[in-house]
């Protein structure tokens, strides 16, 4: 092979003038880690027990850094979702890429920016393209761990006296990377090549100053050159100044105490999760499952190749072990096969993205870095979604599978809370945030346009085990939800709302009901071109419920074309405005003209379909699940959910068995006595209907022998049989199948395209990945 | 010296808190006085009681005194408090039809606005508030206008007529119309309010009505529509309670105009029309103060600081002038009301200190003590450690003489709470442990300090460090230590500078209009002459609205001053910039050049010269006025230099005194019995009843003619 060796490059071990290059320096961090079970083989924390003010004042100076610079960078940009949605996240690391400290923000990307800077490290950077002081290296591939190609991150090495003391990383999720549809999480594409722009940590700055060729490039891969480059510019802007913090910190501090605080504070980190769990669960284990839908038969999903036109299904067990030391495993044996969609991810974004959902409610802390990762250990095995062994797959939109996965983890964690006592920390789930509208073209402005609406960061919660779920308030990826200022979406989309409301019936039914889920109807207006799809679930739903709680509603699709509205507007005839209160009564469908072509339905995948000025699209995102056996709901909680339009009356009946009347000015009053005698019946008609449990699995288990399911549950077990021997085994055992009962993928005729013969980037000539969890 | 001919009392501050109403009164050679009476529902009464306590110790009467003062400032927390407990008007709210909800919805950052970052993090924590108005008492009405302006579908009246009917007839006593976009335009609007005001007519009775585009004309329209509801919600009975206070003082002979402190920094009359901007006016005063005093002493920036028992609030003055938030939040509600920019964090001189379970490590706060003052005073009932008892356990703070010697202090108790919840899990001293604390508490003080002052593109040797409020001159040495601040300055009526403040106020209005103004380098010079007529015609609008308020207090345009603003960005920007315009006036596309080099400039200085992007054009999102008046301030006191040794009587004694992780001997000195010229070297802690004035080792301090303590770093 030629020799690789960049003339201009770094000379090997002189980035830490000690003499190891970063990555046999790396390597005898991880054989000290392992080794002694403390990051580092820190088993005392030095610094942190003899000077613990000291220690703090570090901690202190380097948080305050990281969270002022993200601030003040996210007013650079020009997109909502950056600034609005403050989708954005810098984050400091030690100089072999562990976190040691974060702002605030998408805390996924303290994974997945360490995980690019291992890569440069593994693959031998420091030589070529060589690591000096000024450089900037972006990087958006999937297959280095990012999440999807629109979070871009910029890695700025930080030099002190010539040595490498760290790294700083600012990401921004951008608005679109030029994939083959519009948006930063868009689903025509199937595979990696259609997915947008991916750059490969590459040197994109020198001198602080970013480079020419770069920056034409990656702008004539993306619609929306004005966002990228002003995202660009935020995330330089930060990670310098968070650079500048650091090298203050060491003239003040010292470099020595800094250098040391850069690991312990990781082993710190470690601990810090343990005492958390020893605080907050139950030693053992937790089976939780979640699934989620990939509908793509439908005629509305276009995509390039037919072996990806397939109904197919996410299956996503997970078994928590929770050790006796306060060590946790997470084990995704079972999961289902990576597919040619745009859902897939990779084990660094599967596992980073965990910690999202966890500083919401395990560990919500500041002090958040690398060491919680060194406390667990993840298991994704090779070949399922969370951990491809493909290197042609797409990702796109990997949150799909995502938040899917994580809703049955908060489930799955909230049982050991309740088991401890810690009811107001329980939650049933979470919803899965979407809708996720998208589209692009021409847009008010004249300008080629693309959009990705994050109205999404506003459902419903999930009911707690004291309270109900809060409505329109948070996403499973972000605790600090916000819908965004209507005034504000319209300056960025051609899209005149016709709507927003609170979205009855959407929470889930329980004691304590899910939140509620909203609702905006959009119409097309002042835009030249323009298309726009759906992305969600519609008929599964992985917000299950806990308990006893009812999941959230299921997803649906409103689109409208030739509504005739300019004409009804001159008219002055009714509009449809508001609420589409119950899907059943088709509200906006009375509001149209005849001859209006609408599509509702529970298909929430499409890709790019044409809109005309006068179209309308219903943008509903999701409420949350509930808890606990809905007839222990208080009366004045069911009156009050009726009074506030969030339930319809026929649900209130039939769930709650509420009785109750409804005054000339619509005010309802739930007839105590009345609804108690009717949910005493309630609960009889429920033991008449009930069938012992091992009675209900003898019928279910002569229903997987005659393989009495539907297709695309089939193809979901086969594949999580064929790449589980181990989980295949544990089915046939649980239903007490005969030893001869098998499920191959070959005998259900749906196309198995990529299904057996695969390529990893590790099989790419000169390529180590990173590797951090077991397969 | 109380000879009102020669040493008349002309101005006066109101500062009426939740639990107190304090009045202070200062003579025209600078002395004052505080007053103190108990708050009560009957806000005028307590005005008055307070009033008579503060001049008693002249000798006064407020019969003597009412007829020759020429100014009275007011601020206070009812209105606050009336929202805070949702005790205000009931409301009625017609938006655009389809859009009932979204007051309530709060725009889902209501449900953890003025969360201390962990608990943003921790879902399970969060909540909303009631909606100001109820769901019931909403209405829509069929209408739309788009992102430019333009109407979608024109406003459907009757459905207003009936709207307006209905809100009536089912008791709401107010009603607010907030339609999308209508700060674009506002006809809409406008036609509806028309509508309700002949319904309320009709039905014969007197329902006010606010338009939203006739108050905050200001994109974003969850923030506009709160602030709107405010007016009608909490600022209309307020409006009342200062009509009957300024009728109270008219009875005793006052024939000045009361006005009252509003968030964009200055004092505006009980009458105005906007009266919601006055919701949030404390803190403020402490700047505005900040600002007089350093034009009266000659400096140019300041860097304010005031530090109470709960929270640490900070400021900048640049160039004699404060910045502006666009979007302050109060009362866990987004607001579109320009707020003199302060940054407040939760942490204070009563913060309660913890040891993290999970790390191991000091925590503080975000909550506090309080007026429970911590573990040192049992009657108190606090059992958690607060910054208070370290700092009472280290010498700097007198357990004799605790808020004037009213509270008695147990520190060994103090001490044995420090130890068992600090000290010991951390392996350290008792002494280490307080020591400790009180030096992450400055740290973290000091750290936010800092990251304000080059968050905004500048460092410390720009600026003189203010520090006031209870516990200023406590923290001071270790907020500014090691910063290179040119100076630091203590007054010493630190403890009351807010209410000081709030009289040294102008008398200003201030409004604001969203503008949609973008100019690329494909912009014809006609564009650009476009540009500037959109803007000199959006001051002219605004130039109306303020004269028109002063109109009503009987000032005529040419006494008062006005002064142009506008928010730049570069073209698709979400945020902007706040810039004083550099031309008083536009009219020719050559003054748009100007306009856009002072933006220019000022950009790169916030946030570094590579963020500059001059490639993507230009836009004005908002033109603003200030209009204001002169107005009589309080005199600062000047006093003969005594020369540089204290008096015998003020110094009191000796006290043990940790810093620097030893106990040295620290001189004690009573505040009020220094002199000008008076210079005292640490460690040494002048005391007086209402604050400590703490200055350890390798510190000394002065104390100037004008009462104010210059802090040095020897």
């Amino acid at each position: 092979m030629t020799s690789l060796q960049n003339p201009l490059g770094t000379k090997p071990g002189s980035l830490l003038k000690s003499g190891l290059t970063l990555n046999e320096y790396r390597n005898s961090v991880l054989e000290r880690t392992a080794k002694s079970g403390f990051y580092n083989g820190l088993e005392k924390l030095a610094f942190k027990e003899s000077d613990p003010i000291g220690f703090e004042r570090i901690f202190s100076k380097v948080r305050a850094g990281l969270v002022n610079a993200r601030e003040v960078a996210k007013k650079i940009a020009a997109s909502p979702i950056v600034e609005q949605e403050g989708e954005l996240c810098f984050t400091l690391y030690n100089a072999i890429g562990d976190c040691v400290a974060t702002s605030t923000g998408i805390i996924i990307h303290v994974g997945t920016m360490g995980a690019a800077i291992k890569y440069m490290i593994q693959n031998d950077w420091e030589s070529n393209p060589g690591i000096e002081d000024g450089d900037m290296f972006t990087n958006n591939d999937c297959q280095i761990g990012n999440v999807h190609p629109c979070d871009i991150a910029t890695i700025v090495p930080i030099f002190h006296d010539g040595i490498l003391v760290g790294w700083v990383g600012g990401m921004t999720h951008v608005i679109d990377t030029g994939a083959v549809g519009p948006g930063s999480m868009s689903n025509g594409q199937i595979q990696r090549f259609g997915d947008g722009i991916q750059i490969s940590c590459r040197k994109t700055g020198r001198k602080d100053v970013p480079l020419r060729d770069y920056l034409h490039e990656s702008q004539r891969n993306v619609r929306t050159t004005k966002y990228w480059i002003l995202d660009e510019k935020t995330r330089i802007a930060g990670a310098h100044m968070i650079r500048d913090m650091l090298l203050e910190v060491i003239e003040e501090e010292g470099a020595e105490a800094v250098e040391t605080f850069m690991y312990e504070v990781v082993e710190d980190g470690r601990r810090g999760l343990i005492s958390r769990i020893k605080a907050m669960c139950i030693p053992g284990k937790v089976k939780t499952v979640a699934f989620v839908d990939v509908p793509y038969t439908h005629e509305d999903v276009h995509v390039p190749s037919t072996f990806a036109k397939v109904d197919s299904i996410m299956h996503a067990p997970c078994e928590i072990t929770v050790n006796a030391d306060g060590t946790w495993r997470l084990d995704f044996e079972g999961c289902s096969r990576w597919g040619w969609h745009t859902y897939n991810t990779n084990p660094t974004a599967f596992t980073s993205g965990i910690w999202v959902m966890m500083t919401q409610t395990l560990v919500p802390t500041e002090r958040i870095n690398d060491g919680p990762r060194y406390a667990t250990s993840f298991r994704c095995p090779k070949g399922t979604w969370t951990n491809p062994d493909d290197r042609r797959t797409a990702h796109a939109d990997a949150w799909h599978f995502l938040v899917s996965s994580w809703s049955s983890l908060w489930r799955g964690l909230s049982r050991t809370y309740f088991g401890r006592g810690y009811l107001e920390e329980v939650n049933a789930g979470n919803s899965n945030p979407c809708n996720w509208l998208q589209g692009g073209g021409v847009n008010q402005d004249g300008e080629i346009h693309a959009v990705n609406s994050f109205e999404t960061a506003a459902c419903g919660t999930g009911a707690c085990a004291v309270k109900d779920g809060l409505n329109h308030a948070a996403a499973i990826w972000n605790p600090e939800g916000d819908m965004g200022d209507i005034e504000i979406w319209e300056l960025a989309e051609p899209l005149l709302y016709m709507g927003r409301r609170i979205k009855t019936n959407t929470g889930g039914y329980g004691k304590y009901r899910g939140g509620l889920g909203y609702e905006t109807l959009r119409m097309v207006w002042n835009s030249t071109d323009w298309t726009m799809f759906f992305m969600g679930n519609g008929y599964m739903n992985s917000d299950w419920g806990l308990m006893g709680g009812y999941p959230s509603a299921t997803g649906y699709r409103f689109e409208a074309h030739k509504t005739g509205l300019k004409k009804r507007i001159a008219e002055g005839k009714s509009l449809p405005l508001g609420q589409d209160r119950d899907p059943r009564d088709k509200e906006f469908e009375k509001h149209l003209e005849p001859g209006a072509i609408v599509k509702r339905d529970k298909q929430c995948i499409t890709t790019e379909e044409m809109f005309d000025n006068g179209d309308l699209y219903l943008n509903y995102l999701r409420g949350g699940p509930g808890l606990g056996d809905p007839l222990d709901r208080e009366l004045d909680a069911i009156q009050e959910d009726l009074n506030e339009n969030f339930i319809l009356e026929e649900f209130a009946q039939k769930i709650y068995g509420a009785v109750f009347t409804k005054d000339d000015v619509g005010v309802y009053t739930v007839d105590v006595e009345k609804t108690k005698a009717r949910q005493a019946e309630i609960r009889k008609e429920r033991i008449a209907r009930g069938v012992p449990v091992h009675e209900w699995m003898k019928g279910e288990r002569q229903n997987i022998i005659d393989k009495k399911a539907s297709l695309s549950v089939q193809q979901m077990f086969a594949s999580s049989f064929y790449l589980s021997p181990k989980f295949l085994a544990e089915f046939k055992e649980f239903w007490d199948l005969p030893d001869s009962w098998e499920l191959p993928e070959e005998e259900l005729g749906t196309p198995m395209y990529g299904a057996r013969i695969t390529m990893e980037i590790g099989d790419l000539p000169d390529v180590t990945p990173v590797v951090m969890v077991e397969e | 010296m109380n000879d009102l001919t020669t040493n008349p009392v002309e101005v006066m501050g109101i500062d009426a808190g939740g639990t107190m109403t304090d009045t202070f009164f200062v003579r025209a050679d600078g002395e004052f006085v505080v007053g103190k009476a108990q708050s009560d529902a009957d806000e005028p009464s307590a005005v008055m009681e307070s009033s008579k306590d503060a001049l008693a110790h002249w000798g006064l009467t407020v019969e003597e005194v009412f007829p020759q003062m020429v100014t009275c400032v007011f601020s206070g927390t009812a209105m606050l408090n009336r929202v805070v407990g949702r005790k205000g008007l009931r409301t009625g709210l017609i938006v655009s039809k389809g859009f009932e909800d979204f007051h309530r919805m709060g725009r889902a950052i209501q449900c953890y606005l003025g969360y201390a970052f962990e608990d943003r993090l921790h879902l399970n924590t969060h909540r909303y508030d009631e909606p100001l108005v109820h769901i019931h008492d909403t209405r829509g009405v069929t209408e739309r206008v788009d992102s430019k302006g333009g109407v979608v579908f024109p406003v459907r009246l009757d459905e207003a007529r009936d709207a307006a009917a209905e809100l009536i007839d089912q008791g709401c006593k107010a009603i607010v119309i907030s339609f999308l976009s209508s700060y674009l335009n506002g006809d809409h609007e406008r036609a509806v309010r028309d509508v309700v005001r002949e319904v309320a007519k009709e039905k014969g009775v007197n329902v006010p009505v606010f338009a939203s585009c006739d108050y905050y004309p200001v994109r974003k329209e969850t923030h506009r529509t709160n602030t709107t509801i405010l007016e009608a919600y909490a600022a209309e009975p307020s409006r009342a309670i200062l009509s009957s206070l300024s009728d109270r003082m008219k009875s005793v002979g006052a024939n000045y105009d009361l006005r009252v402190m509003a968030s964009h920094g200055g004092t505006i009359s009980w009458k105005a029309k906007e009266l919601a901007r006055t919701l949030v006016s404390g803190p403020i005063g402490g700047v505005i103060g900040a600002k007089y005093l350093a034009e009266q002493l000659g400096i140019d920036n300041i860097a304010c600081s005031d530090i109470g028992g709960t929270s640490f609030d900070m400021a900048l003055i640049v160039k004699s002038k404060f910045s502006m938030h666009q979007d302050g939040d109060m009362a866990r509600l987004v607001l579109s009301l320009p707020l003199v920019a302060m940054d407040t964090i939760g942490a204070g001189a009563g913060s309660f200190v913890r040891i993290d379970p999970y790390s191991n490590s000091i925590k503080l706060g975000p909550d506090s003590a309080g007026y429970r003052v911590g573990t040192c005073w049992p009657a108190g009932g606090v059992t958690t450690v607060s910054v208070t008892d370290c700092h009472i356990i280290l010498g700097y703070l007198n357990p004799d003489n605790f808020l004037g010697g009213i509270l008695e202090l147990d520190v060994p108790r103090a001490k044995q709470c420090v130890k068992d919840q600090i000290a010991d899990p951390l392996g350290l001293s008792l002494e280490d442990a307080a020591a400790g604390v009180i030096e992450l508490l400055d740290l973290s003080l000091r750290q936010h300090l800092r990251a304000m002052i080059s968050a905004k593109g500048y460092a410390p040797s720009d600026f003189v460090c203010f520090s006031y409020g209870g516990g200023g001159p406590v923290h001071a040495y270790g907020y500014t230590k090691g910063l290179g601040f040119k100076e630091t300055i203590i007054p010493a009526w630190a403890a009351g500078f807010s209410a000081f403040g709030c009289a040294t106020a102008d008398f200003e209005y201030r409004y604001d209009k969203s503008t949609d103004i973008g100019i690329t380098d494909e912009s014809t010079a006609e564009d650009k002459q476009a540009a500037i007529d959109t803007l000199q015609g959006a001051w002219n609008e605004l130039t109306e609205k303020v004269l028109e308020e002063f109109r009503i207090n009987g000032f005529g345009p040419e006494e008062v001053t006005l002064t142009p603003g506008y928010r730049m960005q570069y073209l698709g920007q979400l945020n902007d910039l706040e810039i004083s315009s550099p031309l008083q006036s536009v009219s020719t596309a050559a003054d748009w050049d100007k306009l856009v080099e002072s933006f220019d400039e000022y950009y790169a200085r916030v946030y570094a010269d590579a963020a500059r992007s001059p490639e993507l054009g230009f836009g004005i999102t908002g033109a603003i006025l200030r209009g204001s008046v002169a107005t009589k301030k309080p005199a600062v006191p000047s006093e003969p230099d005594a020369g540089p040794t204290p008096p015998e009587e003020a110094f009191l004694g000796t006290r043990p005194f940790y810093y620097g992780r030893k106990w040295v001997e620290a001189k004690l000195y009573k505040m009020e019995s220094l002199l000008p010229g008076n210079r005292i070297t640490g460690p040494a802690v002048i005391e007086s009843d209402a604050t400590t004035y703490v200055v350890p080792t390798g510190f000394e301090t002065w104390l100037d003619g004008h009462r104010l303590y210059h802090l040095i770093e020897v």
